[in-house]
């Protein structure tokens, strides 16, 4: 990716303050169905005018998820039934082996919605990650705050190909990272993230 | 307390007598006081002294043996720390702290004094009653554990701890602190452990902006959550025992009662008599009762201000103030306290805390724009203290019904920024956006927004924490 294709800019004109002291305290614009009059879509999404720039990760990362709930449905199955057949009957053990391979199909519905839920975006000035389906994350992480860039890459993702960034700042709560970018991507985003920390590193 | 001699090099200019040897600028290797095995055993001997005592009361049988397995811990304890103390030595050259210390596993410690977050001296009861001191660094890295010298003698600690920070600053300081040291000392000085310290401790006297009441403190921490869970929990103790009148009974339950008071004494103790100071190096506080806590804050560390009411406090206009400061707590005998924030103010009232505020804090916006109307439905009991604010340099969230905790985050401190929206506030048509500083222990919630709110906090927070920055790096 290079600079040219970085969304715009969406900082306000500099010094503005955040909250306009003349503006009604309590606002009650909002309906509480959720349409907001600024023409935000109605599931929630924040306007964060960066819609066009989002960057996915790979398509694969579906795949690599689907392997990683499987190699965890059928472990846990098979012992599951094991200990239900020994404990009570061979019938109760085979319920439960298939009630916990069901359990694992149902959570494999939801794996696209989460996948297709994580995006991010290079701005001007910070990294926008967001994820999430039930609970929505969306974080903003300065490149001048950025203290060091890890990527990770787990045996079904590095089989794939692909590998997880992460990105840490001195708050422990700042939790960034991108998982499934195909594993080149990822190696120049991070030598990208660094170059641009580095110019706009800030002290604590 | 052992003679020492009036010390105190740095400022030249200052009301104190300029003698006593410099602190190690000379390179050479330093030893620790000989007595420190005794204070770093002195812990270990008032469990294993408990212990024996339960022991002894508890069965009278095998009180032998288990004399012999104690005394023999004791005797181990003390030899480690005899041990350590002859392998350990230190140094102070080209602006950086050298500490070598370990028998079998050599280390060998760096710390570059340009780095200290802050310098602490403690003291433990023991430490107290043998005049030594313990020496802490801080350094900005969220688990690297710092520098420890325990122990010093304690004039010697405060003359190095001067000695180190003034190294720490840059050179052109010099001249604040004479400027400083020349104004009037510290006032209200009475007859509590504390002053006497003092007297020695702040070569360049500041101006004195806090000290608790401990009477105060006292009621503060019997109306706290501590203190009523101590009392409800002795309370049902002693209603067991009388209903079932075996002593049995009793005697299982001493170990949680005693737990539950220890608890209560803790805090007394690491509140009692705490005091703010201001002076040219930063906030100066110390506290403690038994155990002496002293710590600057230097200018610039303040990472959050805190603000908390607990509700039975609120009645009677007491609050309390923290701040917390970049970098690990390092509190090894209270692990509880590494996640609570520094308390300026253990106890004060309203207006003690509106003045150290404004010392804290150049401007001060308050949390005027209140949750919309939807968020009653989301948090009906906290939606009454939901509130949020800022200007071009802080920002300002409160939340929380029983205890209200309205907590300030200087803009250029500002790590990162998150946007939240779980289930039900996306039917609500709500969301929230919480902002993080450096370390693990605060975040400011600006909890339950309007959607279209929090999306305008999320697109423009970032804008303004940047200028923030630009003009704090300007200045």
């Amino acid at each position: 990716m290079t600079r040219s294709e970085r969304p715009g800019d969406t900082t306000p004109a500099p010094g503005a303050p955040l909250a306009d002291p003349g503006a009604p305290a309590r606002p009650d614009g909002t309906p509480p169905d959720g349409t907001p009059p600024d023409g935000t879509p109605p599931d929630g999404t924040p306007p964060d005018g960066t819609s066009a720039g989002w960057q996915r990760p790979s398509p694969l990362l579906l795949r690599a998820r689907r392997i990683q709930a499987g190699l965890v449905t059928g472990p846990v199955a098979l012992l599951g039934g094991l200990l239900a057949g020994v404990a009570a009957s061979p019938a109760a053990g085979l319920g439960t082996g298939l009630g916990l391979v069901a359990a694992g199909v149902v959570a494999e519905r939801f794996l696209a919605r989460r996948v297709a839920a994580w995006g991010y975006a290079e701005r001007n000035d910070d990294l926008m990650v967001r994820r999430g389906v039930m609970i929505r994350r969306e974080s903003v992480i300065p490149y001048g705050r950025m203290q060091f860039i890890d990527v990770t890459a787990g045996p079904v993702e590095r089989s794939l190909g692909l590998a997880t960034l992460r990105m840490h700042t001195a708050a422990a709560a700042s939790d960034a990272r991108i998982p499934g970018l195909e594993r080149a991507e990822a190696g120049k985003l991070r030598d990208n993230l660094a170059a641009l920390g580095e110019a706009q590193a800030t002290g604590l | 307390m052992t003679p020492l001699p009036p010390a105190g090099p740095l400022p030249p200019a200052g009301p104190l007598p300029p003698a006593g040897p410099l602190p190690p600028a000379d390179a050479s290797w330093h030893r620790l006081h000989p007595l420190s095995p005794l204070v770093r055993a002195g812990r270990h001997l008032v469990t294993i002294g408990t212990l024996v005592l339960v022991l002894f009361f508890a069965n009278r049988k095998g009180t032998g043996s288990d004399l012999v397995v104690n005394l023999v811990l004791v005797a181990l304890v003390l030899a480690g720390g005899v041990v350590s103390w002859l392998v350990t030595r230190w140094q102070v050259a080209d602006g950086v702290l050298r500490i070598e210390t370990g028998l079998v596993r050599r280390q060998s410690l760096r710390f570059p004094l340009s780095q200290v977050q802050a310098i602490d001296v403690v003291q433990t009861g023991l430490a107290r009653v043998l005049g030594l001191g313990e020496l802490r660094l801080r350094m900005a890295g969220a688990d690297s554990s710092g520098g420890r010298l325990a122990s010093l003698p304690l004039a010697e600690a405060e003359r190095l701890r001067q000695h180190l920070l003034s190294m720490a600053r840059a050179p052109g300081s010099l001249a604040t602190r004479a400027a400083v040291a020349t104004a009037p000392g510290i006032p209200g000085t009475g007859g509590e452990p504390a002053d006497g310290r003092e007297a020695r401790d702040s070569r360049e006297p500041g101006r004195l902006l806090f000290r608790v009441r401990s009477r105060r403190l006292a009621a503060a921490i019997a109306l706290s959550r501590t203190g009523v869970i101590a009392v409800a929990g002795i309370a049902a103790m002693v209603a067991v025992a009388m209903l079932n009148r075996q002593p049995g009974v009793f005697a299982s339950l001493l170990p949680l009662a005693v737990g539950v008071v220890l608890a209560v004494w803790r805090q007394f103790n690491s509140d009692y008599g705490a005091t703010v100071v201001v002076a040219a190096d930063g906030l100066r506080l110390r506290s403690g009762l038994v155990q002496m806590t002293a710590e600057t804050i230097r200018p610039g560390r303040v990472q959050a201000v805190r603000l908390v009411e607990p509700l039975a406090w609120r009645a009677l206009g007491w609050c309390r103030l923290e701040v917390d400061v970049a970098g690990p707590r390092q509190r090894r005998e209270n692990r509880s306290e590494s996640r609570r924030l520094r308390a300026l103010i253990p106890v004060g009232s309203r207006a003690d805390a509106e003045q150290m505020i404004s010392e804290l804090l150049t401007t001060r916006p308050a949390p005027s724009r209140l949750a919309p109307r939807s968020a009653r439905w989301k948090a009906p009991l906290t939606y009454h203290f939901l509130a949020w604010g800022s200007d071009d340099r802080y920002v300002v969230a409160s939340r929380g019904r029983v205890c209200r905790k309205t907590t300030w985050v200087p803009l250029e401190k500002v790590q990162s920024v998150r946007w939240v929206q779980g289930p039900l506030q996306r039917r609500l048509g709500l969301a929230s956006v919480r902002l993080d500083v450096a370390g693990r222990r605060v975040t400011a919630s600006i909890q339950d927004r309007g959607t279209a709110e929090a999306g305008e906090i999320l697109r423009r927070l970032p804008g303004l924490a940047s200028d923030a920055r630009t003009r704090h790096q300007a200045a």
